[in-house]
């Protein structure tokens, strides 16, 4: 980019240079002599002027406007150099009027919340490095359409919700602030989909990927650009190949040639059997080198000395003396076992070309303190120190001193009582003949617990409370038993598809489940607003209100449609009980009751939702109240 | 080898046939409440039923233990096996002549009875007015405390007794329980007011839950309060008796299978469970409060000047609290530079039409 701009001006008739920082971030004035340095933000810059180039006098009139500052502050820097004032000037105003530009670009992307949304033009300009710099911007997130709408696509529930909520929504509130509502609180959603989007397939082996298919009796083969382009790039040989040979063969037979030439299979790495058919056009490069340039990527690496083994060859003999290696491992005979070398060596190739996960390629070369550590000797070393952090856990009984906890029930009956006769009458019942044995025989629990074997239940209703143990208590308590056995029974089979719609149909309780998801939508956006206190949103907190209202209205909607078709299954009923009696005399019994669904069912469904909406709209009634706004 | 020659069967493996199972009964003898339950269940026939019951557990497996305990007013008391009984017995010379002798009452089921009630009557005649005055509530935390301790110590001593070295500590921990003592917990409570003991009684719920205990709850009266908690987390029943007069039906119904048997039955456990906690500064029982983010400790209220009670760090609040704003800021007209219109609202000159 271009040097620092500098240029000798005037400003309020002192003289100094005018100069634009390497960074372009800064316009700055420095005096000649004196120290009042003019230091401008180029962000802030709202206006420039330059005389025209007509004028004797070059000036600079910048207008500034910060962000605290209430007014706009103009700054005139004459230029006063002798040999080439114009020149500066046209120089620097370029430079300005360039940065000035890309700024308000970028600046359509940022926008509040509360501003319309502006469509993202420069979206279409936008290259890869700010796409980052866009996931982890929400507002930008939230006014990209193309991202929501393929988002929208991709999950079809969330479309029916945004369609749904979108045509109920009242018209008071404008489509761009019903679309920010919508996504604020979706912001998480769009950023994954938005990464999941920006991922791209690897490169991969096109070799072993491409295959012949058998199609009509002849063999058929598809390779796009993209695999071709893939093939080049990683075996250069046959990018030589193809340079060297197509002006004289065409593509097409070019490439059934290569597919079936022993030049393939070498360069899959499979062994080439005699068998083969020999291709002369081919065939002169089955020995020539597949590498772009030898060892260059070696080169490259810089391995720490502690691990490089090559040192060790100048040491030693090497491994040339000593066992010899096994046949796949020895080096250089490629006739063997070609497919480990040339899938290591194509492995190698494609890995070199993907982004290092491991390795920052900002590091300084040579070992950081991470290698270091990892090739530390930590055994060697003592224990680390335990490094805790203490918490003071305070005693809290001192501070109940002084309470005076509300009286429970039973707190107050016991208050009531006085101890000692609670006391006496405690070790009366201990000492009852029932528990008390008597002559070292023990009690006889078989009268001590009532049950009386032969006693008719009659004979016990006469009492006004059954004595412990009789016929009807524990009757009564089995009860209880079972009906606790049958419930939690009910909970670990699971209620079958019907139960849980309870006689709805499906379409009414698909639409229930819609309004259900609206409304909640609604009542979030709501909450935010109201628990904000940011008074500023109080008039969309007004349109919200008027949301919830239209929410109430659609749920009874349902409610009587529900009702309607139940009325229309009862009817349909009836009819078919009276043809049946008419046709066979048999009276059938059946009752309305039976018929699930109707609006009884979709009100207990809905019901906590209309509590939530009842409750919402009294809060809101409340603090209109305490502002002292009277509501109709 | 073995097979042939039969040497399995004299091997006495107990962990072939069914397990035995420690039953630990804690009874709650608010004195307050029983008096008040006089009318409906009175505490002489609850004991009762209580024993049957208890006789009924040991008779299912002959390696079947029980204890019991009791929660008092201001203090959690060893029923059964008494304590200090053990270290007497044999060496006294000339000692008591055990107090039942009834050749017609199998003798674990007489001592049993014998020990339960003595020490019940001793722990009422110590027990002082003024005792009974100072609380309205239990000592249960006290109580789970000293079950637990006492299921560590017999699984200890059951383990050693079968295998010799093995390591019981994996056997708490261990997923598969089909060896080692299976201990429940049955609580019989008649009191509620327990939020003082919030802390301590969710602490015992955590160990119950980690030795795979299960706490079943047999409510008679008072409010619920953790209870339910304890019962849920621990996976054990909750029960809260309509009829007080079939206690033992109750007993005998629910709260007699072990845990083996458990698996195989459906469990008539009450369904709702009140989740709500007590606050760390007045105990009171909240359902919506402010939570330290450090400790986790709860407060129904802001603690003064924002300071966490239990680890003292300064806690921030937010935005929450700050009065919902439902009128719109009046703007203050601004004369723009440029002479734009600002008050859009009032209509412009009107032209004449064309």
């Amino acid at each position: 980019m271009a040097p620092a701009l500098k240029a000798s001006a005037l400003y309020k008739k002192k003289e100094g240079t005018l100069s634009i920082t390497s960074n372009q971030k800064l316009l700055q004035w420095v005096p000649r002599e004196g120290d009042k340095t003019v230091v401008i933000t180029v962000g802030d810059i709202a206006n420039l002027q330059q005389t025209p180039e007509t004028a004797a006098k070059v000036m600079l009139k910048v207008f500034e406007k910060s962000a605290d500052a209430p007014e706009s502050v103009t700054h005139v820097f004459q230029y006063n150099s002798t040999s080439n004032a114009r020149g500066e000037a046209n120089a620097i105003k370029d430079t300005l009027s360039v940065l000035l530009a890309a700024i308000k670009a970028n600046d359509g992307n940022v926008t509040t919340t509360a501003s319309a949304a502006i469509p993202i033009t420069s979206a279409v300009a936008s290259n890869q490095g700010s796409a980052s710099a866009k996931w982890y911007d929400d507002d930008a997130l939230k006014l990209d359409i193309e991202l929501q709408q393929s988002l929208m696509k991709k999950d079809q529930p969330l479309h029916r919700t945004y369609t749904e909520a979108r045509k109920t929504k009242p018209d008071t509130i404008s489509d761009s602030q019903f679309n920010s509502q919508f996504w604020s609180t979706r912001t998480n959603v769009l950023r994954a989909h938005a990464v999941e989007k920006n991922q791209k397939r690897g490169s991969y082996n096109v070799l072993s990927a491409v295959k012949p298919k058998v199609v009509d009796n002849e063999l058929k083969m598809n390779i796009s650009a993209e695999q071709i382009q893939l093939i080049f790039s990683q075996h250069p040989l046959v990018k030589r190949v193809y340079d060297e040979n197509v002006p004289k063969l065409n593509e097409t037979d070019f490439w059934s040639r290569f597919f079936l030439s022993r030049l393939f299979k070498t360069l899959k790495g499979e062994r080439v059997a005699d068998a083969d058919p020999t291709d002369p056009t081919f065939d002169r490069y089955l020995n020539g080198s597949n590498e772009n340039r030898p060892n260059q990527r070696l080169l490259e690496l810089h391995i720490p000395n502690i691990i490089n083994l090559e040192r060790n060859e100048e040491n030693q003999g090497g491994s040339k003396g000593g066992n010899r290696p096994d046949f796949t491992m020895r080096p250089g005979e490629s006739a063997k076992v070609p497919i480990v070398r040339s899938l290591n060596s194509l492995s190698e190739k494609i890995m070199a070309h993907v982004a290092p996960s491991d390795i920052d390629p900002a590091d300084p070369i040579g070992m950081d303190e991470e290698t270091f550590n990892s090739l530390a000797l930590r055994d060697l070393q003592g224990s680390a120190k335990e490094n805790r952090i203490i918490l003071n856990i305070k005693q809290q009984s001192q501070f109940f001193a002084n309470e005076t906890p509300e009286v429970s029930t039973e707190a107050a009956l016991y208050a009531k009582q006085v101890p000692t006769e609670v006391l006496s009458q405690i070790r009366l019942e201990l000492s009852l003949k029932e528990v008390h044995g008597r002559d070292g025989k023990g009690i006889d629990l078989g009268k001590a617990i009532g049950v009386i074997e032969d006693s008719d239940s009659d004979e016990e209703l006469h009492h006004k409370i059954p004595h412990v143990g009789s016929k009807a208590s524990i009757a009564n308590a089995t009860k209880q038993i079972l009906e606790g056995v049958k419930s939690r029974r009910i909970e670990i089979d699971g209620s079958d598809a019907k139960s849980s719609l309870s006689g709805l149909s499906q379409r009414i309780f698909e639409r229930l489940v819609l309004t259900h998801a609206t409304t909640t939508e609604f009542l979030h956006h709501f909450w935010l607003l109201f628990l904000s206190g940011d008074p500023d949103r109080a008039g969309e907190l007004a349109k919200m209100v008027e949301t919830l209202e239209r929410s109430m209205d659609r749920i009874s909607a349902v409610a009587e449609d529900a009702e309607t078709e139940r009325n229309e299954v009862i009817r349909i009923e009836r009819q078919r009980v009276r043809d049946l009696y008419e046709k066979t005399g048999k009276r059938l019994k059946w009752s309305a009751d039976a018929v699930g669904g109707g609006k009884v069912i979709v009100k207990a469904m809905m019901e906590p939702t209309i509590k939530t909406l009842q409750k919402a709209s009294k809060e809101y009634k409340k603090a209109l109240a305490v502002e002292g706004i009277d509501t109709y | 080898m073995d097979r042939v020659d039969g040497t399995e069967h004299y091997k006495g493996d107990v962990s072939q046939g069914p397990i035995p199972a420690l039953l630990l009964i804690i009874l709650d003898t608010n004195p307050h409440a029983w008096a008040l339950l006089n009318r409906d269940l009175p505490l002489s026939e609850a004991i009762a039923n209580l024993l049957v019951f208890i006789n009924a557990h040991l008779a299912f497996h002959n390696a079947n233990q029980v204890a019991v305990v009791a929660s008092h007013c201001h203090r959690a008391v060893w029923l059964y096996p008494r304590p200090g009984s053990s270290s007497e017995g044999v060496d006294m010379a000339g000692g008591e002549t055990p107090a039942i002798n009834d050749a017609n009452k199998y003798r674990p089921f007489a001592q049993i009875e014998d020990q339960l009630l003595t020490s019940l009557r001793d722990l009422i005649q110590t027990t002082t007015p003024d005792d009974v005055a100072s609380t309205n509530t239990t000592q249960m935390a006290g109580a789970l405390t000293l079950a637990l301790a006492h299921i560590n110590k017999a699984t200890l001593a059951f383990s050693q007794q079968i295998g010799g070295t093995e390591t019981t500590a994996d056997h708490l921990g261990s997923s598969d329980d089909t060896s080692g003592l299976q201990s429940r917990i049955l609580v019989l409570s008649v009191s509620g007011d327990l939020a003082h003991q919030y802390i301590p009684i969710m602490n015992t719920t955590f160990a119950a839950q980690r030795m795979r205990v299960p706490i079943d709850i047999l409510k008679l009266a008072g409010d619920t309060v953790f209870l339910q908690q304890a019962s849920d987390t621990t996976r054990g029943i909750y029960l809260q008796l309509r009829s007080p007069q079939g206690f033992l039906q109750y007993l005998m119904m629910a709260f007699l299978p072990d845990q083996t048997s458990r698996k195989l039955l459906v469990a008539p456990t009450q369904e709702v469970v009140d989740f709500r906690a007590a606050c760390f500064c007045h105990r009171k029982v909240v359902d919506v409060g402010f939570v330290c983010s450090i400790c986790l400790s709860i407060f129904c209220s802001v603690p003064e000047g924002a300071v966490c009670l239990t680890c003292s760090t300064h806690l921030s609040l937010g935005e929450y609290g700050s009065k919902p704003a439902v009128v719109p800021r009046k703007k203050k007209k601004r004369r723009k530079l440029n002479g734009g219109d600002d008050t859009p609202s009032r209509p412009g000159t009107p032209v004449p039409n064309k």
